[in-house]
This record gives C-alpha cells, structure tokens and sequence, in this order.
C-alpha cells in the first residue's frame, strides 16, 4: 500500500491514462476497477492482504461473512451496541474512507467524542497501510449502489487525517 | 426499560390523571364555569392537548382525539380517529395527510385533513407509538418510536414498517424518544439527522441509523482530530426532559423545543439553545413555511407565536 501511495503522490497531475499506465508499470499488480481507498488505487493483492487481516482481526466481532453480530439493532445488556455487518446490510457504507480509518483506527470515541463502544483502536495493533488494506476488501464486497454512495460521500468529506 | 422517573413524568404531564390536584381543579373549573364558560371550555380542551402538527396553514391539535383549525385557531373541527392520540406527523410536500401515533399501538394515516383513517401498522411493533416523524426529504419515509422498544421506519408511507435502530442510551438505560423531528442537516453520511428528545435530554441519530450521539457542532470531530478547542456550546437544561421538538421545514437549523422551564429555540441545529418562553411547555410545533410562525401548548393552554416565540397569543379551543 505504502509503494502505491507514494506512487499516487508522484503522479497527481498527470492525466487519468497517464495515472493508471504509469500504476501498471511500476507495480506488478492488479488493479481492482472502480475502487480506491483515501484518494489511492487498490489492487488485488491488497485486497487479498485485507481479507487475511479481516479474518483475523474483524470477523469474531463483524462476522466472518461481514454478517455482523445476532440481532445488531439491539443493544447488548450493558448498554453497548453490538458489531454492525460490514456487508450492504449494515451502515459501513455510508461512512467516507477517511471516517472509516479514523474509527478503525482509533475506536468509535474517535470520531464521536465520549462515545463508548466495544470497538477496539487498532492503532498499534495494525499499521495504517492494513487498516486500508483490511477497509479496502470490506468496500471490495459492496455491490454497485453502496460502493457509488459511499464514493460520493467520501468525495464530499473535505476533512484531512 | 425499567419505570423511571421519566415516565411517570410524562404520564403526569401529558396524560391528566385524575389525581387529587386535577380533581381540585376540575372543581374549581366547575365553579368558574358558571362565571366563565368559554374560557373554561378552552383551558380544559388544551389541556388534553398531546400533541400539534401543521397541515399548511391547518393547526392541528390531538390527545383523547384530534382537532383542526384552519384559520389559525378561530374555529375547530372534530377530526375522530380510530383511539387517543401520542403523535402527529405531516409532511409540507402531502397536504392532508396526517399520520398519528396511537396510545395505544398502532400508526393511522388519513389522506384526507383527518375525516378517514386506516391502519399502516404492518410489521411494527406493538406498544404506545410515542414519537412520529416524516423524512424532511421523503414524504413516504417515516419514523416511529415504540415505548419501551425502539425507533422503527417505514420508506413505503406506513404500508411496512422495520426496526431501525434501539432506543438512545442516557444516563445508563435506555430512554425512549418522546419527540422526533427530521432535521434536513447534512450528516456527513449521506443523508440528514434524525433528532431525539428524551427524558434525559437531547440526542441524535444520522438517517443511516449508525448511532444515537449527542447534538455537537458540525466540526466538533475535525477540531478533535486537530486538537483544537471545541467550539462554543449552549445545550438545553440539563436534568429536563425535552419533550417536544420541531424543525423547521423552510429553515431546518432553526429548532424549538418544549420543555418543562418553558419553550426554547436554537438557530444553528440545536448547538446554541436560547430561552424564549417560560411556564410548563408541553408541546411545540413549527409553520412548513414561516420559521417564526409557532404553536405550543405552555402551561396547559394552546398558544401561538409570529414572532419565533418572542410573544405569544391564547388560543381559545371551542
Ligand atoms: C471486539 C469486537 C470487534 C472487533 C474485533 C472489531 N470490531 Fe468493529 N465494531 C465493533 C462494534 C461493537 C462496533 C459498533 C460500535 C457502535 O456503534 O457502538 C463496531 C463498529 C465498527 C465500524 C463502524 C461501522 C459503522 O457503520 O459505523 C467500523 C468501520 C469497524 N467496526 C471496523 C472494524 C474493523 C476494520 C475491524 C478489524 C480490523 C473491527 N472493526 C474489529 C466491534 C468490533
């Protein structure tokens, strides 16, 4: 991811053509059509290192179908809610990319000041190029109509990390 | 949700138990109606008043039943529905369609101002629909909160209904929303903010049901991510229940809120809230086309305001 970043960086002002040439030459991956992550391309092998990372750091909690917990409109006992699906049957989609990091990153509390939850901060735990990885494969599994709506909702969000 | 004090005060205020005050009252009512029997008439009559809607330019009133005046409280028509009244929800883009929260269960829509009701209850949950709200952006997408369940939503105007979402957590319990309005305020999530008034204050939740959180001012997260100090506050009074709320549809930052220290209103989608009337508030609502135009129920008696609640006038209900 980190290669592809800094290979985005470098490429900001050439054309689209030049953009994804350019991509191709330099990288012997696979780019995934339609999608990218905070402003970057994604290809398959990060979505692939994102699926390895969901199944071990996410699924227990999120599913290992992104299917989310039992009954997830309803609050647990303690007054907490439980893990959403990551799948179109959840909200996930409806959070732009850089929302989506600073919750995986740093815990629901992070963007909702105070807001107490059982998602854990994976800062330390993950660094943020699998963190991308791991929320790139989750928005690889939207179908067209969530992945557009939450393209547009990420175009919209003008806030920086 | 266990009975918490809430409840009983929402019982106490809202549903005119005929406890030894009230029967005080009623006795000295009936002395006074010898002296006084349209005043009388119209204090009691508000008194039963729930909850208030516009239809356009039709206030609309409920409680044991609903009313109507079309002429800003001048005269009033009975407008029977199926059994008493929690809530009342229209929407500027239906005209005549008023959909009503049942106290005992159940949503009945009319199409036509309140002389015909069906059912549109299918699929929801059973309990006192306490709070009812149309989608500022799609007449036919409507909430619903159960007593003592949770927030559900119909996108087909009441023909199905599905649970959204449970009810907030304050104050370490559930608490149900005793008001709700559709706030057309951009979430940042693609869509707009649903906004809660509970026992224990205000909360809101996106339309994508991600979670109930409290009011904060739109940078709040951008300024925590910055480090910089949260911009300036004025929340409603805490340890209130907010019980009554409304949006106003032409200027949707604009909020009024009843409470029991009176009628309050922000302009800014409820970060800064001011005070604008005193006495026991009950129930608030806002003109679709006139922001300062405003019913509210203060005190037990229907008033009406042209001026954002600045002054106020009786409104006799005969
Ligand atoms: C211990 C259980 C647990 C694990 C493990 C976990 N989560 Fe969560 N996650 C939750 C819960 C619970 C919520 C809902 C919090 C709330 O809204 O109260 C949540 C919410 C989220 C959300 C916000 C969804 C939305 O629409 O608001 C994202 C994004 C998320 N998790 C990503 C992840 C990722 C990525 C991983 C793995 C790296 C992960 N989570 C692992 C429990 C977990």
């Amino acid at each position: 991811m980190r290669r592809i970043a800094i290979i985005g960086a470098a490429i900001v002002a050439l054309s689209a053509i030049g953009f994804a040439v350019l991509a191709q030459s330099e990288s012997d991956d696979d780019l995934v059509e339609g999608l990218s992550f905070l402003g970057e391309p994604v290809t398959v092998a990060d979505i692939a290192a994102g699926e390895t990372l969901y199944a071990e750091n996410c699924a227990s909690c999120h599913g290992a179908e992104l299917e989310g917990q039992p009954d997830w409109r309803r609050r647990l006992d303690n007054g907490r809610m439980p893990a959403p699906p990551h799948d179109e049957t959840g909200h996930t989609w409806h959070h732009s990319d850089r929302n989506l990091f600073i919750v995986t990153k740093g815990g629901v509390g992070a963007i909702v000041p105070g807001y107490e939850s059982d998602m854990p901060a994976y800062e330390g735990i993950l660094t943020d190029d699998e963190i991308a990885d791991v929320l790139s494969y989750i928005k690889s599994t939207w179908p067209d109509r969530q992945r557009e709506f939450q393209a547009e909702v990420t175009a919209n969000d003008k806030g920086d990390l | 949700m266990s009975l918490g004090e809430g409840q009983e005060m929402t019982n106490r205020t809202l549903n005119f138990e005929p406890d030894r005050r009230h029967f005080l009252a009623l006795g000295m009512g009936a002395a006074a109606v010898l002296v006084l029997p349209g005043a009388v008439l119209a204090a009691g009559r508000a008194a039963d008043i729930r909850t208030l809607a516009f239809d356009g330019d039709t206030l609309l009133i409920a409680g044991a039943t609903l009313r109507s005046s079309p002429d800003g409280g001048r005269s009033w028509h009975d407008r029977p529905t199926p059994s008493p009244v929690s809530s009342i929800a229209t929407h500027p883009a239906r005209p005549g369609r008023l959909l009503a929260g049942l106290a005992r269960g159940g949503v009945t829509a009319s199409d036509d101002g309140g002389t015909t009701w069906t059912a549109r209850s299918e699929g929801l949950a059973s309990g006192e629909v306490t709070a009812l709200a149309v989608a500022a952006g799609n007449p036919d997408m409507i909430y619903a909160a159960i007593r003592g369940d949770g927030l559900w939503k119909t996108e087909d105007a009441g023909a199905t209904w599905a649970l959204a979402m449970d009810r907030p957590w304050l104050d370490a319990a559930e608490r149900d929303p005793l008001t709700l309005a559709s706030v057309d305020l951009e979430t940042g999530m693609g869509g707009i903010w649903i906004y809660a008034g509970t026992e224990k204050g205000l909360v809101r939740v996106p339309d994508c049901f991600c979670r109930w959180q409290d009011v904060q001012p739109g940078n709040a997260m951008d300024a925590l991510v910055a480090g910089d100090a949260p911009p300036a506050e004025a929340p409603l009074p805490a340890n209130e229940p907010v019980l009554s709320l409304a949006s106003a549809p032409s200027t949707p930052s604009i909020l009024y809120a009843a409470l029991p220290s009176g009628v309050w209103t922000s302009q800014d989608g409820g970060v800064v809230w001011t005070q604008t009337a005193n006495g026991q508030g009950s129930a608030i609502a806002v003109h679709p086309s006139n922001e300062n135009h405003v019913a509210a129920v203060l005190d037990g008696t229907l008033k009406l305001s042209r001026d954002g609640g600045a002054t106020w006038t009786v409104l006799a209900v005969v």
